[in-house]
């Protein structure tokens, strides 16, 4: 029968047409879908790639003014494209080594603070030490003439690993996502330029969550692996500055106690007493920055903070810390209720009995325990730091 | 005997042995299954046999079964051929189902959330097997089902098929077009890329025009679910776009092949008296049965359009995914889907209530009503002069308008933004800037310029030596490094443009054309020039600063300002100098980007 009118007058044509379409369209998505994997593969790259790209721009408008247009960090934050962020140890041996001698170390250290080792056991420990330190030196010296250059910028070439040395489990990955979502809150304690924002809109910031994860695979992409050059090290221009947890430090005072050896004294708070004291202490003023922002604890393992409420510029709960010894001079030690204050009477009596003096505008809100946190060292540490603080 | 208290299969073997029991079984059974028609008759209607047996066995599964019972046993010839349904009405209610289906499986992978929508886009398109193809298919149905849906629509009106008694099957056939067209408009929101988004804001901000104020700003808060799209608005468009328009569609689907039915297939207008309407008696001479003809047609025709499709999608193209979608940043010429940039196009002729709101619910509404407008009897062409002059002055019109919906129409950029698009846009529209494919290992590192395009190969040196002369001396050169330096954070600390290497002609290609539109724009962009920077970024990534540099011009009411000599006039600063502008961008190039593989 036929259907005049239709393409295929004759039904034989029309399923033939049918048939074919319908095997051809088989054909096809077999087809199709053996090449599937090499597709799906150059396609997840180039999406990659392109997220890299989108993270590329995201970093220049929003992340090099900090880290480096390079991501080679600058005052204001550390590196990126740093191959200590990536954990890569130039010199894996050496690190072995001196870690198990460091461990060694440690070990003889605990015993011989134990109340029960011998005096002749302690002389042969002394004498370990003395043969583990010297050993350490010879295996640290060449690797350290090596580094130099990255060392005088921060760099420590035992802790070669970013992620290991603040104790992070996860990947590098997801450590550069969760600090680009929540930032470091209290970062702004040790970078002079104001520490790292959240930037997740999750946790108050600018950015969406995909543009986070086109930033970390931006920052990602300057891994080279196992291919990493003491060039790359040397064009680092800043490393990370590490907050110490003090809690190894306790752990070591906590040891010392049960072991019953003798903790360092406190310095009290009888500022005649202490004056009297310091002068037969010389401060260090590196470690006093250091304890003031919170990056090493005082020898008696308290954290102190002090940057926390005095920053560095303007005005924060306390006064700032910028120009501290200049305004003890030129406006404090004015003041008739200090008539007779030297600046260091000053600074000392101020840390330890916080309440008698307020500075004019501000409230007296200091903790007045840091005369049982810090030790005499660390207390001249301090006043040392703080007259250096003459701007 | 069998133990059974019926004769089971095995007595029917051991009585009419192995063969012939099974061929009874099945024979039986594909009876049951067709409704109606067992083995030989299907062999005869596949043959083009008549039927052997009495009754006709091939009416049976339209009387008996479920899936044939709306559809008519027989048709008239006059009307089964390629005109005058051209199997629209068929292929329409085809992608249907063929959009419910691709639909289902991309619903496997989605959630309708701004937090993933566009990372599962991705890992439909790279990550699961066949899922682009998927994508595409759907995609590219859902444009063939408007398009496919209109022609129906135009093809209804040249036949005059919607007159009386077609009137209300019209009716719901306009109700179709309207449910079509928002379904794909739905759509086109859930991949969360910038087209959708910036599609989806310009169609959703005529809703925000319905007047009065208070309705219009009601029903844009309830369609967006917020002042702006964004997690609600997502999420209610994909409602609307997988529950409750399908809902509709269906329904109406129902009552249109329902109405169609009742009424008989309208016959070709030449074939009937005027007046009369003779769909629904068919002569015996004049029926093509359901069942071989028309079903065999039906098959033919939903397999040569897949396999179209499958064609299309499997070489030639691919639904679009652009960055992910951003509130923040407008991407220039943004445009409505297709077809719905007619209405884009009106909204540029004034009023936004009226063209945007007033005029297509207009011109939709008397579409609607018109079988019931239009009572002239006769459906012959000859005698309907003006509704067809009508329809086809509505066709340009839409056309037109739709043009005029294009960026290209009445939109004032300034040529320096449209060039750095041009050069760098991402991947859009199945379009891609004219820098990004040029191929990474010609992207040589170095500073290069239009000035040795515009001085020709054999003096490219010489003008290019010149060319950091001049900048040198006047000034410009340490401005430029600064900006590039303290806004635009390139590292680099010195500007010494050079030659295109031999080895990088299509970066020299892009030079000319970016010479080139440079030149074009000469009254607006007075003495231009345009330079690439070319930087390494990563190991494995390019970084290239576009700069346009030019002297400004007077602009008034968006035209330069002439002279008497026809001269542009150039902006003077205090000292009486022309003041040089500069548009600097800069893109990302990684070696994987795959621009230039598509």
């Amino acid at each position: 029968m036929l259907q005049q009118g239709m393409i295929f007058p004759k039904i034989e044509n029309r399923i033939l047409v049918g048939i074919v379409s319908f095997l051809a369209i088989m054909i096809l998505l077999v087809w199709a879908a053996i090449n599937e994997g090499g597709r799906m593969r150059a396609l997840t790259a180039t999406f990659h790639a392109r997220s890299i790209e989108q993270g590329a721009l995201l970093f220049t408008a929003n992340c090099s003014t900090c880290h480096g247009p390079n991501g080679y960090g600058g005052a204001k934050g550390p590196a990126l494209n740093n191959p200590q962020l990536f954990g890569h140890d130039f010199f894996p041996e050496i690190t072995r080594q001196i870690t198990a001698l460091q461990t060694e170390k440690a070990d003889l250290n605990v015993e011989a603070s134990r109340a029960d080792t011998t005096d002749a056991r302690r002389a042969e420990i002394a004498a370990r030490i003395q043969e583990i330190d010297m050993q350490i030196q010879e295996l640290d010296a060449p690797r350290r003439q090596q580094l130099q250059a990255a060392i005088d910028k921060g760099y420590d070439p035992q802790r070669p690993n970013r992620l290991q040395n603040v104790g992070w489990a996860g990947t590098t990955e997801s450590f550069i996502l969760t600090t680009l979502v929540h930032g470091r809150p209290v970062s702004n304690n040790y970078w002079s330029g104001g520490g790292m924002v959240a930037w997740s809109q999750t946790a108050g910031g600018p950015l969406r969550m995909d543009q986070l994860e086109d930033l970390t695979n931006y920052i990602m992409n300057w891994d080279k692996g196992s291919n990493w050059t003491l060039d790359d090290l040397f064009a680092v221009q800043q490393f990370a500055i590490e907050p110490v947890d003090g809690a190894p430090l306790l752990r070591q005072i906590e040891q010392l106690q049960a072991s019953g050896g003798v903790l360092p004294e406190p310095v009290g708070t009888n500022v005649q007493e202490i004056l009297v004291a310091l002068e037969g202490v010389t401060g260090d003023p590196a470690r006093g920055d250091a304890i003031y922002h919170n990056v090493q604890p005082s020898q008696l393992g308290a954290l102190l903070a002090c940057s926390g409420c005095h920053m560095a510029e303007g005005a924060g709960v306390g006064p700032q810390t910028n120009g501290t010894y200049t305004r003890t001079i030129n406006e404090r030690l004015n003041d008739p209720a200090l008539a007779g204050y030297t600046p260091e009477r000053y600074l000392v009596e101020s840390i330890v009995m916080p309440a008698n003096y307020i500075v004019p505008g501000f409230q007296n809100l200091m903790v007045a325990d840091f005369g049982t946190k810090l030790t005499l060292q660390d207390l001249a540490d301090l006043v040392a730091y703080l007259e250096t603080m003459n701007q | 005997m069998s133990v059974l208290p019926f004769p089971s299969f095995l007595d029917d073997v051991k009585e009419k042995g192995l063969r012939k029991a099974v061929f009874e079984l099945v024979d039986e059974s594909v009876e049951r299954l067709t409704a109606g028609m067992n083995i030989q008759d299907i062999r005869e209607a596949l043959r083009g046999e008549a039927p052997s047996r009495k009754p006709n066995p091939r009416l049976q599964p339209h009387a008996d079964g479920f899936w044939l019972h709306m559809r008519p046993s027989y048709f008239h010839a006059d009307m089964t051929g390629i005109y005058p349904t051209f199997r629209l009405g068929w292929l329409s209610t085809y992608f249907v189902f063929f959009e419910t289906i691709t639909g289902i499986l991309l619903m496997i992978w989605y959630t309708p959330s701004p937090e993933v929508a566009y990372a599962n886009m991705i890992n439909i398109i790279s990550n699961v097997p066949m899922g682009q193809l998927i994508r595409d298919l759907h995609r590219l149905g859902a444009e063939a089902m408007v398009l496919i849906v209109a022609l129906h629509m135009t093809r209804t009106w040249f036949t005059g098929t919607y007159k009386k008694p077609r009137q209300f099957t019209w009716f719901t056939g306009v109700i179709l077009l309207v449910i079509t067209g928002f379904l794909s408009f739905t759509g086109y929101l859930l991949p969360w890329d910038q087209l959708a988004l910036w599609a989806v804001t310009i169609g959703a901000s005529m809703i925000e025009a319905t007047p009065p104020p208070i309705v219009g700003e009601n029903l844009n808060l309830l369609v967006r679910g917020g002042p702006e799209i964004g997690a609600n608005g997502l999420l209610r468009f994909y409602l609307l776009h997988v529950l409750a328009l399908p809902a509709f569609l269906f329904i109406f689907t129902g009552v249109h092949y329902y109405k169609v039915i009742v009424h008989g297939h309208g016959l070709p207008p030449q074939k009937e008296n005027i007046g009369e309407d003779t769909a629904k008696r068919v002569p015996l001479d004049k029926r093509v049965y359901f069942i071989p003809d028309v079903l065999t047609s039906e098959i033919m025709w939903v397999a040569v359009t897949t396999l179209i499709l499958v064609v299309l999608c499997i070489w030639f193209y691919d639904a679009p995914l652009e960055h992910h979608a951003d509130p923040q940043v407008t991407p220039l010429g943004t445009t409505a889907p297709w077809y719905f940039l007619w209405i884009q196009g009106a909204l540029k002729l004034g009023d936004k209530v009226f063209w945007g709101i007033i005029f297509p619910t207009l011109l939709l509404g008397l579409l609607a009503v018109w079988p019931y407008l239009d009572v002239t009897p006769s459906r012959r062409y000859a005698d309907r002069r003006f509704a067809l002059t009508l329809f086809l002055l509505l066709i340009s019109f839409i056309t037109i308008l739709s043009y005029m919906g294009l960026p290209e129409f009445g939109v004032a950029t300034s040529p320096d933004a449209e060039i750095m698009h041009e050069l760098t846009f991402p991947p859009a529209h199945n379009h891609v800037g004219k820098l990004l494919p040029v191929p990474y290992n010609q992207l040589v590192v170095g500073m290069y310029t239009t000035r040795e395009i515009e001085a020709g190969r054999d003096e490219a040196t010489s003008a290019v030596a010149a060319f950091n002369q001049e900048i040198e001396q006047n000034g410009l050169k340490g401005e430029l490094l600064l900006e590039l330096q303290n806004t635009h954070y390139l590292p680099i600390n010195n500007l010494n443009f050079v030659t295109i290497p031999a080895d990088a002609p299509e970066l020299y290609k892009v030079m000319e054309h970016f010479n080139k539109r440079l030149q074009q724009n000469q009254d607006e962009l007075h003495n231009p020039w345009g330079a690439f920077i070319i930087t390494q970024n990563q190991a494995n990534m390019k970084r290239v600063d576009i700069i346009i540099s030019w002297d400004e011009v007077l602009i008034e009411n968006g035209a330069p300002v002439k002279d008497a000599n026809g001269q542009p006039v150039l902006v003077l600063d205090a000292e009486g100098n022309p003041i040089r502008r500069q548009n600097i961008h800069h893109v990302f190039i990684h070696q994987d980007a795959g621009y230039f593989a598509h």
